[in-house]
């Protein structure tokens, strides 16, 4: 499993008060933490006001890299603002992200065309987010078909295919579960990624609405995925699924981080 | 570090991979093969004492078989035909009566990577067909009954009385399973018992030498 640790988010109120205050441990702490635990990527997300969104992200990054080699994932709606944060990473991370909408594809991917960048690709459009498994396809097929025009590599690109809430849906997960499966089976290289949280939205005990969603995800393909990886009951069903699931020889990598103290802990 | 202690620290360690090269580089230091093997043999005692007091767990355990194991496919070239560097052949299974085979299977797994030769009989093994193992292959050194149930305890008791009362020299017996106790084992006239599979390798060794 890719982690993508969600913790430098200016959504998270601790976090933006981190921002406003210039408090640089705080975020120095953050990034540490995370990988500690195994992140592969730090998600860096500013959640400002548009005129100071590339600042903060230099300063964010700049903190992050003081204290860890673990590469940036750049998370932004602006596509712009993403391209001029790209030049603060020492190495080449994960940008988050492009969609159908707009001209998102044709701003990020030549500009990572003949680099390591790896890209989240989110399945929705101009017209919004469908709600049936044939239009999200057709939206990916889409994005295949740009990223091929520029080179990009299935390896490279990490496709989010857009969970919404449980409690609100009619069919639970089924739909998505589909969606995952089919781009598995086109490109097996791909990477499917996705929050764990937005699942459980409006729920009592979400804990285990996200990690039942955890579960059923992985079963179904997806294997990155953007969630606090200092959270050890999420990130022990992540080793213990990854086993069930036949991709670790005698568990010697859920032993392995259960001995590091990644999971298991008494609390 | 000596390469003997590297190779040593790896089987410890269960890296598969890495155990094959390091034997032979000791090898091409000069190290003895059978010192080699013995260095393994230590190394799983180490191993089987740390599973019998629960530092481990069983795949941590199965790995380090493995690596050695692997390292052994590397000395054998060496000692075929040298029977004194061989702990001879192991004959294991479990008694008539009972079909349990996963913990028969780990104990089999420890003591081949302690340097036997295993003949697994598999399950409901009836008295008489021990015999026949034991006549049809060679250099027998150990024999080794597994009972699950307490209903097979009877079993276990006329396979070992058998075994031992063919006449038959050369080899010791050693029991185990859940039931069993050192008091069983003893009253049935066995000569070793262990109660988990890392001292089944450690016992194994310990009684082909004796």
């Amino acid at each position: 499993m890719i982690i993508i640790g969600e913790k430098i988010n200016g959504a998270i109120p601790s976090v933006a008060k981190a921002i406003a205050e210039k408090n640089a441990d705080f975020i120095r702490n953050l990034a540490k933490i995370q990988t500690d635990a195994g992140a592969n990527f730090i998600d860096v997300c500013a959640s400002t006001d548009v005129s100071l969104e590339v600042e903060t992200l230099k300063w964010l990054i700049d903190l992050v890299q003081e204290v860890t080699d673990t590469p940036i994932c750049i998370d932004s709606p602006n596509e712009q603002a993403i391209v001029a944060a790209i030049p603060f990473c020492k190495r080449p991370g994960l940008i988050n992200s492009v969609s159908g909408e707009g001209n998102k594809i044709d701003v990020i991917f030549p500009i990572i065309a003949d680099t390591k960048w790896e890209c989240v690709a989110l399945l929705n459009d101009d017209s919004g987010i469908s709600k049936t498994a044939e239009k999200r396809l057709e939206v990916f097929t889409n994005i295949m078909k740009r990223a091929k025009e520029f080179g990009i590599a299935p390896s490279r690109l990490h496709i989010d295919p857009l969970v919404e809430m449980l409690c609100t849906s009619e069919d639970g997960i089924n739909m998505i579960v589909d969606v995952m499966k089919e781009i598995k089976q086109q490109y097996p290289a791909i990477h499917i990624t996705g929050g764990c949280s937005n699942v459980s939205f409006n729920l009592p005990s979400r804990k285990l609405v996200n990690q039942a969603f955890l579960v059923l995800a992985m079963n179904a393909g997806m294997d990155s995925g953007i969630i606090d990886p200092t959270n050890q009951d999420l990130l022990g069903m992540i080793f213990a699924t990854e086993a069930l699931m036949g991709q670790d020889e005698y568990c010697m990598e859920y032993i392995g981080a259960f001995r590091e103290s990644k999971f298991g802990q008494k609390k | 570090m000596a390469k003997i202690d590297e190779v040593k620290a790896m089987v410890e360690a269960g890296k598969t991979k890495l155990v094959p090269g390091l034997v032979q580089e000791a090898l091409d230091e000069g190290s003895a093969a059978k010192d080699i093997l013995q260095g393994m043999v230590d190394s799983m005692s180490v191993v089987g004492d740390k599973f019998s007091t629960g530092e481990i767990f069983v795949p941590e355990m199965l790995m380090a078989a493995k690596a050695m194991a692997k390292g052994v496919d590397v000395l054998k070239p060496l000692m075929a035909g040298d029977s004194s560097n061989s702990l001879g052949t192991c004959i294991i299974g479990t008694v008539a009566g009972d079909l349990h085979d996963i913990g028969k299977n780990l104990v089999s797994m420890m003591i081949e990577s302690a340097g036997f030769t295993m003949v697994d009989l598999g399950v409901d093994v009836p008295a008489d067909r021990w015999i026949d193992a034991i006549k049809e292959n060679q250099n027998v050194t150990l024999v080794a009954c597994s009972g699950l149930l307490t209903t097979t305890m009877p079993a276990l008791k006329e396979a070992v009385q058998t075994i031992k009362g063919s006449g038959l020299p050369g080899f010791k017996v050693i029991v185990g399973g859940a039931p069993v106790t050192q008091e069983f084992a003893t009253e049935i006239g066995a000569d070793g018992f262990a109660p988990d599979a890392g001292s089944a390798a450690v016992k194994a060794v310990e009684l082909v030498k004796a």
